[in-house]
């Protein structure tokens, strides 16, 4: 709610009117506000509250691009007015700009806004947008205002320690656990365990063991998470060297989740038996397999640790694998493919597996087991990349258990490994029918369907498990709706598969032809703008999805404090402030940068010979009757392809048309931005930005890009690789050869290149290269 | 098998979601994963392949070159995958008739290529132990397919849970619902309890003693 203040310098008449107004908009009576503003402005046109509130109602009820004119003008005649501070603060809200939202609500509390409550909205746009230092402040005043409540204290002690003031923070959280000690109920118990146990997250994050291993104790009667408990009291002990002690706790750990692998070698750790022998380490292992017989890491581990030349390996592997193959697990191969890191030890797995194959199988009755062998076979010759082999284990599985889906799994990705997608989708096809409910053989024939470039089937296939809106043909627009990230960005590179290969054709009819196929070419050029215009589409809706995924955060800065769950919303804005680096956003930022530096040769290319696009408007009459054809295949193929309901451009094609008449590359730096940072350990964040810097003259960012290249790609130094020298010399090169670089500049950047690398220095061009050439 | 089972965290909700969405018709946007995470943080668990512990171990395993992590949303982390996950809540819905406290499970699956190896049941009898112990839930229900013979058995026969009730079309696409539930006792709950006599941990002697 905004609250007004009295205003000596506006009639009473419509300050009363203005007064109504703003109720009614709080109570979203938005057209009836808008009268009443609207007669203000009659009166006084430059009235900068009412100019204030009509941007708000605008937003609400009118066309949101006319909004924000009146917001600009309001703070532009009363930049120190809270209400038309606090007005601009809600409009950016809505809009989500929330830089600009903390701005104005900043300016309101600091003009003087009786309303306290701004604090605290203020205070989830400076989450939103990490302004921590101000946080403080504002958690801190707004606790002030109301410190009867918890969630109070602990948004003020997670601000605190968000600038990691670890005593403020923990001081707080003392504080009010005192305050409110006498007056816990039953409903209270949850948040005051994840509290005190966020104490502690706090104390171990400065480092304080001891303290926290004594409050730790003195806790427990109030922590109702003990598998944390024990987690953090472990820990403790192991890092303050109380090994006996902590090894105990692990072993309880056992006890609760003898299958989580992590506990094992901090198991180890506090036994001291990291580098004892493995006859001794085996031996721990097989007590520990004997207390926890349904469990794999007490069977798995010692596999990772025994060395592969010894007898003990090879028996420790005969008896994790075969009873997998007798009893059928599906996922046998899997289970034993990270030992294959060491190539001696997948060695010795095949040994043992043939062996198995040759000697015993023969004399077992259950014909089931012949058919997990063959189908274990099959998945390690494929990985040795032995495709025939593979096909010939996997043909025999099939020949006799042709109704089993893992078979046709395997029997596909063989074939996807020899290059043709097409039969490789038939085949996986064939496997989805024998299993019509499950979906994932369903995902998986959707996957191999854009991998052979059958988008449209593709589609088709996986509606079966979407919902269909009504008068829906496919399954498109849900599948933006549920976030299917791995459809959109297979589709992405699927179209970007298809217009590169009516490129290809295009310019394979232009070389060999001497009179040129008109109607041909118009085609291709026509199905060349669609899929690459697709391709765009595609690509940026993972950009915008992760803009959503950004701000879902925003509604936990405020839940988190009242449900009691500080630990894990940390947890949240740490995970959020590394999004852009997860692996879908990467991966479509890595097809979004080709396309664009492709659009950027292009409009190099385009000044010299004029383009397609005159062609492509060029109808004669005979062809008007296939276009009228054409449009309604057109619209049908729209139908197919909408990303959401009255999609304004299905086919991203003003999307397309906006880029090319834009920066490109200023456009694809704005989105390798964030990668700066949470990307810093991404040779794709490097090697984009490199070309970017080099394109636009930024030569000493591009030394920097080189350099943060390299250390990605050779952690260790020690290696001298290909990639970096022949950047090395071409970012030398084109500095030099640029007339319009400042000389200065040029010679920072020789300077540069010389002392990160020396032998660039002494040696010539062509002997550089040919060092750098691992 | 690598194959680890512990607490989700709000890093694998990217990979749950992913997983669900291979596996189940019952999809839900990322944030309704975040709204899991961050009310009830320790009722949902994931099972995932580890790959680290070899490199970490295995001193004949050369230190990998530098590549960036593959575009798989299956991945938490290079060398981690998502491959099954349970995601569970507690009753709050205030319009709830029974106000006893008392969990749901939102969601189970587990990708193809790793199921019949006991990694559904295991990721259950966590988020059971970690409902009834952290949120003193008395009991915890659930709806399944009526067709769903996997499921029927997971729940029915390994985690004797029992048939409430039949919903009707409680599915979008018309199916109905078994509505099952189970009675929490912590005390049986204990994940590493199994029925066949076995030797156990008395955490009194020293583990390495008799070695
Ligand atoms: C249901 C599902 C989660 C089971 O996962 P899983 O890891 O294979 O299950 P488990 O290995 O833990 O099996 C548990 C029990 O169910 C049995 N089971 C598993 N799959 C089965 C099948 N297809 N038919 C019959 N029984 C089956 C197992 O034999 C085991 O019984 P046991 O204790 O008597 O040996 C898995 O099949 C799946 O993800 N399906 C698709 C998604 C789904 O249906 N989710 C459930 C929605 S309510």
């Amino acid at each position: 709610m905004v609250t007004k203040k009295a205003s000596p310098i506006f009639a009473s008449k419509e300050d009363s009117n203005f007064r109504e107004a703003l109720k009614l908009y709080d109570a979203k009576q938005y057209k009836k506000a808008l009268k009443l503003v609207e007669g203000n402005l009659k009166k006084h046109s430059h009235h900068a509250e009412s100019l204030a509130l009509k941007g708000c109602i605008t937003f609400h009820i009118g066309a949101k691009q006319d909004a924000e004119p009146y917001i600009l003008k309001a703070v532009e005649k009363e930049p120190t007015n809270y209400l038309v501070n606090h007005l601009a603060g809600l409009y950016y809200r809505s809009v989500e700009d929330y830089h600009k939202a903390a701005k104005w609500l900043k300016a309101a509390n600091d003009n003087g806004s009786p309303n306290k409550p701004i604090l605290r909205d203020l205070s989830f746009m400076q989450s939103q947008i990490r302004d921590y230092k101000n946080l403080k402040e504002s958690r801190q005043l707004y606790l002030e205002h109301q410190p009867g409540y918890r969630a109070n204290w602990t948004g003020l002690a997670v601000a605190q320690h968000l600038n990691k003031e670890y005593h403020a923070a923990v001081s707080t959280l003392d504080k009010i656990e005192n305050i409110i000690k006498e007056h816990l109920t039953d409903a209270d118990m949850y948040e005051q365990s994840e509290c005190v146990l966020y104490k502690h997250q706090i104390l171990s994050e400065a480092g304080d063991y001891e303290r926290a291993l004594k409050a730790l104790e003195n806790d427990k009667d109030s922590i109702k998470d003990m598998l944390s408990y024990m987690e953090y009291k472990a820990k403790y002990l192991l890092l303050l060297g109380q090994k006996k002690e902590a090894s105990l706790i692990y072993r309880e750990l056992l006890k609760r989740n003898p299958d989580n692998i992590s506990y094992y070698p901090l198991l180890e750790t506090a036994l001291d038996t990291t580098s004892k022998p493995e006859e001794l380490r085996l031996k721990l292992y097989e007590k520990l397999g004997r207390y926890y017989p349904r469990s794999d890491p007490p069977k798995f581990i010692p596999l990772t640790f025994l060395s592969s030349e010894g007898d003990l390996f090879a028996k420790k592997a005969r008896d994790y694998i075969i009873p997998q193959l007798l009893r059928g697990v599906p996922a046998t191969f899997v289970n034993v493919k990270p030992l294959y890191l060491n190539p001696k030890k997948s060695q010795v797995i095949e040994e043992i597996v043939l062996d198995f194959y040759q000697h015993d199988l023969p004399k077992l009755e259950n014909p089931t087991v012949a058919v997990w062998t063959e189908y274990f076979l099959a998945q390690h010759y494929l990985y040795k990349n032995d495709l025939d082999s593979a096909d010939k284990h996997i043909d025999l599985a099939l020949e006799h258990t042709p109704t089993l889906v893992e078979l046709y799994i395997v029997k596909a990705r063989i074939i996807k490994h020899r290059g043709d997608y097409v039969k490789a989708s038939e085949v996986m096809d064939e496997g989805r029918k024998l299993d019509l409910q499950d979906r994932f053989i369903n995902s998986k024939t959707t996957k191999y369907l854009l991998r052979a470039n059958k988008v449209n089937e593709a589609i088709d296939c996986i509606s079966l498990f979407t919902k269909l809106d009504e008068d829906a043909i496919n399954g498109c627009k849900d599948l933006h709706t549920m976030q299917v990230s791995w459809v959109l960005v297979e589709s992405a590179e699927a179209y970007t598969r298809l217009y590169h290969e009516y490129q290809a054709k295009l310019n394979e009819l232009r070389n060999c032809e001497a009179e040129e196929n008109e109607e041909l070419t118009q085609e291709l050029l026509e199905n060349i703008e669609t899929y690459r215009g697709l391709a765009l589409k595609r690509f940026t809706s993972i950009v915008k999805l992760y803009k959503i995924f950004y701000n879902d955060q925003y509604d936990f800065h405020s839940y988190c404090m009242r449900r009691g769950t500080p630990r894990d919303y940390i947890d949240t804005l740490r995970w959020e402030d590394k999004i852009h680096s997860t692996p879908i956003y990467t991966r479509a930022l890595k097809g979004l940068s080709e396309l664009y530096f492709e659009l950027y040769s292009e409009s190099l290319n385009d000044n010299e010979e004029s383009s397609q696009e005159v062609k492509i408007k060029k109808t004669n009459k005979k062809q008007k009757k296939a276009k009228a054809q054409m449009n309604k295949k057109k619209t049908e193929f729209i139908a197919r392809v909408e990303s959401e309901k009255e999609d304004a451009d299905p086919l991203g094609a003003k999307l397309l048309h906006d880029l090319q008449n834009s920066d490109v590359i200023e456009a694809l730096f704005e989105l390798f931005k964030s990668l700066i940072e949470e990307g810093k350990d991404l040779e794709l964040t490097w090697k984009v930005l490199f070309k970017v810097y080099l394109i636009q003259g930024k030569y000493v960012l591009a030394l920097q890009a080189v350099k943060n290249l390299n250390k990605v790609l050779n952690p260790y130094g020690e290696k001298k690789l290909r990639e970096i020298g022949s950047r090395v010399v071409e970012l030398a090169t084109t500095s030099k050869n640029d007339d319009k670089a400042n000389a200065a500049i040029v010679k920072v950047v020789e300077k540069g290149l010389h002392s990160a690398f020396p032998e660039f220095e002494q040696l010539s061009t062509d002997e550089f290269l040919e060092l750098y050439n691992q | 098998m690598g194959i680890t089972i512990r607490q989700a965290t709000i890093s694998d909700i990217q990979a749950m979601q992913n997983a669900n969405l291979h596996n189940l018709p019952e999809n839900y946007q990322l944030k309704y994963y975040m709204y899991h995470i961050l009310s009830w943080p320790q009722a949902s668990f994931v099972a995932t392949t580890y790959d680290d512990i070899v490199g970490v171990n295995d001193t004949e395993v050369d230190i990998a070159t530098h590549s960036d992590p593959k575009g798989d949303t299956s991945y938490v982390r290079k060398g981690e995958k998502i491959v099954g996950y349970v995601l569970g809540k507690m009753e709050d819905d205030p319009e709830a008739e029974d106000k006893t406290p008392h969990g749901h499970i939102t969601s189970l699956s587990v990708m193809r290529t790793y199921r019949r190896m006991g990694i559904a049941e295991k990721l259950m009898k966590q988020s059971l132990y970690a409902m009834c112990e952290v949120f003193g839930a008395q009991y915890v229900s659930l709806h399944v397919r009526k067709s769903n013979r996997a499921a029927l058995h997971l729940y029915r026969d390994s985690l004797n849970f029992e048939i409430k009730s039949i919903e009707k079309s409680y599915y979008q696409d018309g199916e109905d619902a078994y509505a099952m539930r189970l009675e929490l006792d912590l005390e049986k709950l204990v994940p590493s309890k199994i029925k066949e006599e076995q030797e156990q941990d008395d955490l009194t002697k020293d583990l390495l003693d008799d070695l």
